[in-house]
This record gives C-alpha cells, sequence and structure tokens, in this order.
C-alpha cells in the first residue's frame, strides 16, 4: 500500500474520531489540513503569481514595464509602519478600482438584467393554455420582493404579500437545506468508499 | 452524558447503514434530470476533435462528491474524442484536476499535448476568465508541466473562446458564477457546470434563464450521468449508500417528533 494512502486513511479516521469526542488526534488532523492547505495555497501562489509572472520576465526577458507591479506591490508593505502606511492606500484605491470597473457592469448585467428579463415570461403559452411556472416564478418574485420592503409598514396588501413571501423564502431555505445535507452524505460516503476500497482493502 | 450516548447511537447508526448499502453494490435505478440530460446529449452531439474547456474550481474538501462527476464527465469527453484543455482558478484544485485528466485519458488511450492539456492554476481568476477571450497563449505561456503552450499540437489554431465549444466548470463555490458573468455575458461562451449538491439551489435561476447551460449536479448527478453514459461507477454506487442514509435521517427526524409530542403531552397532562 502506498504511504500516501495509510497517512489519508489515518487522517480520516482521526477526524472523524471527533464524534466520539473533541480530542487530540482530531486536533492534530485538522492542524494539519490547515497546515497543508495554506502551505500548497502558498506555494502555488508564490509560483504562479511572484515567479511566473514577475520575477521570470522581469530578469530573464527584461520586461521593464514590470517595474511598475512590483513598485505597486511593494507599497502595500508600507502599512507596516505608520509613518508609510498611507502610500498603501495607492495600489489598494487601484484595485478596488479596476476591480470595481471590471465587476460593476458585469454583475448588474448577469445578476439583475439577465435575471429580471428570465423572470418576465408570458402567463398566456402560445396554445392558450396558461403557464403555471410564469405564474408561479411572478408570484414568488413579487411577494418576496414584498417582503423585503421596509419603506412601509408590513400591513394591508403588503403585509399578505410579505407572509405569502416568507413562505417561498422557506421553501427554497428548505430545498437548500436538503442538498446540504445531501452534499454532506456524498462526501461521508466519499470517504467510506475510500477506507473500505483503498485503506482496508475491504471491498473492490 | 445520556445525550452524547444518544449522538454515538445516532452516529454509528448513520454509519452502520452507510458502510452495509455501499457494500450491498446493488444496482440503483435512477432516471436522469433534464439538466443533466442535457449536459450529456449536448456533449454527445459535439463533432469529434471539438474543444471543451474543463476547469477544476473546487478544494480538496468536496473532492468525495466532485470526483464522481468530474471523471463521468472525463471519460465521456475522452470517449467522444474531444480535445480537452484543463486548467484550475482555484489553488488546491490544480494537482487534483491533473490528476483525474491524466487517469481518465489513460483510461481512453489519449495522449498529452495532442488530445489534452493541464495548463494549471492562474491566480486573479477575472482577469484569467477575461484574458482567455483575447489569448489562452498569453494567459498561460506554458502548462502545468512546463512546456511551452505554443509548442503543443493541440493548442495549434486555438487562442480564444472562439475555438472553444464549451466550458465546464467542476466547482463546490462561485466560481462558476464568474465563468458564467465574465465567459458567458461577455464572451458568449457556453457554460456548464458540475457542482455540488449544496450549490444546485446557488445556480437554479442561472439554469432557468440559460445563462447556464446545463448542470450536473452532487453525487445523484453523477449517478445520472453513468446512467446515460453506460458505465456504473463511484456515483451510482454512493447513490444507495445516499438514499439508505436519507431514509435513515427521515426515520430519525419522524421518531424524533414522535418522542417530542408524547412527552410535551406527558407533560401537559402531569
Amino acid at each position: 500500500m502506498e504511504i500516501g494512502t495509510i497517512i489519508a486513511g489515518i487522517l480520516t479516521l482521526a477526524i472523524y474520531s471527533f464524534l466520539y469526542r473533541d480530542n487530540p488526534v482530531y486536533k492534530a488532523a485538522e492542524s494539519w489540513l490547515i497546515g497543508l492547505s495554506i502551505g500548497y495555497a502558498l506555494v502555488v501562489f508564490w509560483q504562479s503569481t511572484i515567479i511566473d509572472i514577475l520575477i521570470v520576465p522581469l530578469f530573464s526577458e527584461w520586461r521593464i514595464i514590470l517595474i511598475i507591479p512590483l513598485v505597486l506591490g511593494l507599497m502595500m508593505f508600507s502599512r507596516f509602519s505608520s509613518k508609510t502606511s498611507w502610500l498603501s492606500r495607492i495600489p489598494i484605491a487601484l484595485m478596488i478600482g479596476t476591480g470595481a470597473g471590471v465587476a460593476i457592469p458585469a454583475m448588474l448585467y448577469a445578476r439583475t438584467l439577465k435575471q429580471m428579463s428570465a423572470s418576465i415570461m408570458p402567463l398566456i403559452s402560445e396554445n392558450g393554455t396558461p403557464n403555471i411556472e410564469a405564474l408561479v416564478v411572478l408570484i414568488g418574485l413579487l411577494s418576496t420582493l414584498a417582503y423585503f420592503y421596509f419603506s412601509r409598514e408590513h400591513k394591508g396588501v403588503i403585509g399578505n404579500a410579505a407572509k405569502l413571501g416568507t413562505y417561498f423564502l422557506m421553501i427554497f431555505f428548505g430545498a437548500t437545506f436538503g442538498y446540504t445535507v445531501m452534499s454532506r452524505m456524498s462526501t461521508f460516503i466519499g470517504r467510506v468508499d475510500f477506507l473500505l476500497t483503498d485503506f482496508l482493502h475491504l471491498i473492490k | 452524558m445520556e445525550r452524547l450516548r444518544t449522538r454515538w447511537i445516532i452516529f454509528l447508526g448513520l454509519a452502520a447503514v452507510v458502510v452495509i448499502s455501499y457494500t450491498m453494490n446493488l444496482p440503483f435505478k435512477t432516471s436522469a434530470s433534464p439538466a443533466t440530460e442535457k449536459a450529456y446529449k449536448y456533449i454527445e452531439t459535439l463533432p469529434e476533435s471539438s474543444v471543451v474547456i474543463i476547469s477544476f474550481d473546487h478544494e480538496a474538501s468536496s473532492l468525495p462528491e466532485i470526483q464522481p462527476i468530474a471523471l463521468a464527465m472525463l471519460r465521456h469527453v475522452f470517449r467522444k474524442n474531444l480535445r480537452v484543455i484543463g486548467l484550475s482558478l482555484f489553488a488546491e484544485g490544480t494537482a487534483i484536476g491533473y490528476e483525474m485528466l491524466n487517469r481518465t485519458a489513460g483510461e481512453c488511450n489519449r495522449n498529452y499535448g495532442r488530445d489534452y492539456v493541464f495548463l494549471g492554476f492562474k491566480p486573479q481568476y477575472i482577469s484569467a476568465i477575461l484574458g482567455l477571450g483575447e489569448s489562452i497563449r498569453r494567459v498561460f505561456p506554458e502548462d502545468y508541466p512546463g512546456n511551452k503552450t505554443d509548442t503543443l499540437a493541440i493548442m495549434r489554431n486555438i487562442d480564444t473562446y472562439d475555438s472553444v465549444r464549451m466550458v465546464i466548470s467542476i466547482a463546490d463555490g462561485d466560481r462558476t458564477m464568474q465563468w458564467i458573468e465574465y465567459a458567458g455575458a461577455r464572451y458568449n461562451q457556453k457554460v456548464m457546470a458540475g457542482l455540488t449538491a449544496a450549490m444546485i439551489t446557488s445556480y437554479d435561476p442561472y439554469l432557468s434563464s440559460g445563462q447556464l447551460f446545463a448542470v450536473v449536479g452532487g453525487l445523484r448527478g453523477a449517478a445520472e450521468y453513468e446512467l446515460l453514459y453506460g458505465r456504473r461507477a463511484a456515483g451510482n454506487r454512493g447513490m444507495l449508500a445516499q438514499s439508505g442514509a436519507h431514509a435513515y435521517v427521515i426515520a430519525l427526524i419522524i421518531i424524533g417528533n414522535i418522542i417530542f409530542f408524547r412527552s410535551r403531552r406527558r407533560k401537559r397532562e402531569g
């Protein structure tokens, strides 16, 4: 058996030992997981960002323009001193400005405008029968919006609509919770598969 | 102590249900959902040598759920002789994606560099997704093993989304959203997803609006895909265990409610 499989099997059992009670074996395995995840991500980021995008092109291919992001990056470290911390505002402002410039139009289009247009459907289908799906979407949309409308007290028509909105929200939360339970079960089944097949060789 | 004992009984019961139903390995009868069927049919209709991008946008912790989906879809695209460009927008997905690509390519006798390539990880996912629309070679001058992207046969005549028929994002979070927002909205690129079950409801509105072409969701999605593909694997085997676990949880909820109402009635009476 490979050494990696043995370590993975022992660590899986160590993590599940938490189900008995909190214990040092579980804590050790948890710390390993966090440490390894951060360490792995750090190495990948260092290689793919600092080495591949900055160091190699700048010092091997002499792309002088890269001095600008290098200086901007170094300016971020000025935060460690109160006298020079104002310098870090320049790269932060640049990042927020460009980030917002790129993200806002895309998000507005994909998350708002496209979703709005998708929720406007004909209530009567082409063959003259009522479009039940469109009706449910319309009622769900308006009643849920009414629930989040706080400029007027939730009384009368708005109150009833808001109450109906809570039912739609509860259906959504229920479905999401159900799927989350399903997801966690799948993760557990995946580990059971690993333990029985690769680690213990009980099934093929 | 009584509470702790109840907890152990519940956990041990769940473990027993899952282990027993998993080892039984009975064929699980399921029918494919429209979203999974749409994903399968689209790949099925793609002409040979079409290019698909598969992005491994997930953490290692979701691997048990993600792997059956990814393997089922990868086996299908390789069996259909499609060319695959693999990449990752999540650092932890990099090595996992590379391993899964190599494994499934090996099963189908596909060659690295000609039939598939793994470009590796790119930080700043928004600029990476937008950059792929301008030039894939510029965003990834080298592939994951360190070959110059220019020199790979698969990359000949492929440099933007124009040559790519589909982006498949294998994700456990919101990375698919960025594919929809940037590759889908800006470059009109078809986006499909393989998602963990917990993420399905978050993406339902995008599936309904057509911004997301199709979804293969959770272990159930993997089982459905395996059914369509005609090769039972981890997804199908896991579904029996999952159904057993769900029945167990439902039984616990019913028993819990009966105990609750009986104890409440007893308190009222006396």
